[in-house]
């Protein structure tokens, strides 16, 4: 079991991929490739659709870069599908990893046909049913007590899920995210919390978002365990969530995890953040880079695969990216009398009214 | 059995309980207490802490955990102590109760009842006695209901249960116990959007809803003393409302009177107004009018004087009779 509130991050790898926990490592060398294979493919797709916005193909991008080992050891620490998961918009890592294709990754930045969100929502908005991957709301921390909603239900349906609730360390700072986490505590509410730390919400550093020494530390104030987390150790955030995650389903109480983290790229394709923080400051971080790091290790472990595989799986990645944009863009975008739907889950007079207008503009 | 519009909603919530074991109440001093109005009195006693559940002091808790309680196939009927406190959770009315299925093309959807007692009548000053409707009829998403009489108060929620889509039903506390009538026995359902003919009449229509339909009724009574023959029409849905009930009554007046307790401008009978001219513009004998609450905070010591109740309303209708 790891200590809660520690003062420092727990990490269980160094920067030169040295062990510095005593802890055993559990996962076989299958799994500790898996989290490799994930990190890279989260990090090759966050760099390439880069281009895609430079094309004019998308309106927005927010890149996930440096995140990839929280986000993909979280996939790698609940049941897919079968725990729910109020995610948040950076989430790239988390939903590739867990399993939303490609195609329909892409197909939601797009807004095509084949977006589950049918062109709804502006890019990073991610979201899948069979993944009980539930849709986002730019609102921030607006998904914080829905998530303790969800596990309410859970429990009251006597079932073995857990909720799972990301947000970003700007979260923090709303009201929301306090009623959800006071009511997941008083409830007793199978959620599982974390914080991906980037340390950056657009221009507000961390010590504008809070004078606690960490984040983690709010949850004693809820009445629940908080852990302070490396977020660039995958195997420290694997080792947390998973204990964590686990935790949550059996004592059936929620848990914070933050996991300490940093964004490469800007807020997002609209923001140029030369104005409120250093190169130098990016530089260190990215030396700190969690996929390097944990190459590292696996060279240290012998496992680490050569060069030539990993430029083939970039290779893989790049072609099954351009497979997967020309299926999200075939179908085309969907028909314009179509945002008349779902408002209700009937079309209202008033809305019947407008969609006839609409049609006779045609 | 005769009922009170208090007791008319508890037995629907009751009834929806013992029916759907997915229904569940949620809210601040709701279980207990039975609710600061004893609108869920004995619900926690008959269906237990599980289903009947006391919440922390946090609106945006309340309404948020109905949303995700909804996505994950509850329905659950969250109580807001008073409208006037709605505002706290309104991030999650707007941003996730009125979205998530619109957003998500379907695929999340969140049926729930959000009950709110608004409007004056119990002398609480601005904080206990507003009329926030209109806000709520402008967001795309949300249904909005308002009975006036216990039997629609119990068929429209046990309706808005039963929808698919968010309902923000609200409750004019001024009626809660204002008068008892007679409630059917069994199964009782209204289904939203439709209006209710109150009064049958031909020389002018006086619409309403919520807290204001027993002065337009009084004040149809006075009408009729004078030998003016007045219609009225309680809307009971905002949204949708009734067009077709609307303009028919409109058509067979031309006078039409509007009235509601919440402040004028950009008030919800102001669209009604609207579409009433755009539809019926050469049939009208006189413009629309309207009767509605000031453009200032509701007062504590002119309460009365607030309320646009049936003096105003028949300032109002004199006005309309002499064009």
């Amino acid at each position: 079991m790891f200590k809660t509130f520690t003062e420092r991050p727990i990490a269980l790898i160094g920067d030169d991929g040295k062990k510095v926990a005593r802890q055993l490592y559990p996962w076989p060398p299958e799994t500790l490739l898996q989290l490799l294979w994930d990190m890279l493919r989260a990090r090759l797709v966050d760099e390439r659709l880069v281009t895609l916005l430079r094309q004019g193909k998308t309106s927005f991008y927010a890149q996930s870069s440096g995140m990839e080992a929280t986000q993909v050891a979280l996939a790698h620490a609940i049941r897919i599908g079968h725990d729910w998961v109020w995610p948040y918009y950076r989430d790239q890592g988390l939903v590739l990893t867990m399993g939303l294709s490609l195609p329909r990754f892409l197909a939601q930045l797009l807004g095509t046909k084949l977006d589950y969100s049918k062109g709804r929502q502006m890019p990073h908005h991610f979201s899948a049913p069979e993944l009980r991957l539930v849709s986002i709301s730019s609102s921030i921390a607006s998904e914080v007590p829905p998530a303790t909603g969800t596990a309410m239900a859970q429990k009251y349906l006597g079932t073995d899920e857990i909720t799972v609730c990301t947000f970003g360390d700007g979260a923090t700072s709303e009201g929301d995210w306090h009623a959800g986490l006071n009511m997941a505590a008083v409830q007793q509410a199978p959620v599982l919390f974390v914080c991906e730390n980037n340390q950056w919400a657009v221009s507000a550093g961390l010590r504008t978002q809070t004078a606690a020494p960490n984040l983690a530390i709010k949850a004693q104030g809820y009445g629940m365990p908080g852990y302070y987390v490396d977020g660039q150790d995958v195997l420290a955030c694997l080792a947390v969530l998973s204990e964590a995650a686990e935790q949550v389903r059996r004592e059936g109480n929620p848990v914070l995890v933050e996991c300490l983290s940093y964004r490469y790229g800007t807020h997002s394709s609209a923001d140029d953040d030369s104005s409120y923080r250093s190169p130098a400051e990016v530089a260190s971080w990215k030396a700190r880079d969690p996929i390097q790091r944990f190459q590292r290790f696996l060279e240290r472990q012998g496992l680490l695969p050569s060069e030539e595989e990993r430029r083939a799986f970039a290779a893989q990645v790049q072609s099954e990216l351009e497979a997967a944009a020309k299926e999200a863009e075939a179908g085309g975008s969907p028909a314009p009398e179509e945002l008349f739907d779902d408002v209700y889950s009937d079309l209202p007079d008033h809305l019947a009214v407008q969609r006839a207008l609409l049609l006779s503009e045609r | 059995m005769k009922l009170n519009l208090c007791q008319a909603l508890g037995r629907a919530m009751r009834e929806e309980l013992a029916r759907d074991g997915q229904v569940v109440v949620l809210g601040e001093d709701v279980g207990r207490r039975g609710g600061v109005f004893l609108i869920t009195e004995g619900l926690q006693e008959e269906f237990g802490a599980r289903r009947v559940i006391d919440t922390p002091l946090s609106e945006a808790s309340i309404v948020g955990a109905a949303v995700g309680m909804a996505v994950r196939g509850l329905r659950p009927i969250a109580e807001i102590q008073f409208a006037d406190y709605i505002y706290p959770g309104i991030d999650q009315i707007f941003s996730q109760v009125a979205k998530i299925r619109y957003r998500s093309g379907g695929q999340f959807c969140a049926p729930l009842v959000i009950r709110a007692p608004s409007g004056g009548g119990v002398r609480g000053g601005h904080h206990h006695s507003q009329s926030p409707e209109a806000i709520f009829a402008h967001t795309p998403g949300l249904k909005v209901v308002m009975p006036s009489t216990p039997a629609d108060g119990l068929g429209l929620l046990k309706a808005a249960v039963r929808c698919d889509d968010p309902v923000v039903f609200f409750e004019p506390k001024r009626l809660y116990r204002a008068s008892k009538e007679e409630v059917p026995d069994g199964e009782h359902l209204v289904e939203l959007g439709r209006a209710a003919l109150r009064r049958e009449g031909s020389d002018l229509s006086l619409i309403g809803y919520g807290g204001m339909m027993p002065e337009l009724i009084k004040a149809a009574e006075a009408l009729g003393g004078q030998g003016v023959s007045a219609e009225v029409l309680d809307l009971r849905s905002l949204v949708p409302w009734d067009r077709e009930a609307v303009l028919a009554s409109a058509a067979k007046t031309g006078r039409v009177l509007l009235a509601s307790e919440a402040p004028r401008i950009a008030n919800f009978m102001g669209e009604v107004a609207y579409v009433v001219q755009e539809e019926l513009f050469d049939q009208l004998l006189a413009p629309v009018l309207q009767v509605a609450g000031f453009d200032t905070p509701y007062p504590y010591a002119q309460e009365k004087e607030y309320f646009p109740g049936a003096n105003r309303v028949l300032k109002a209708a004199a006005r309309l009779l002499a064009y």
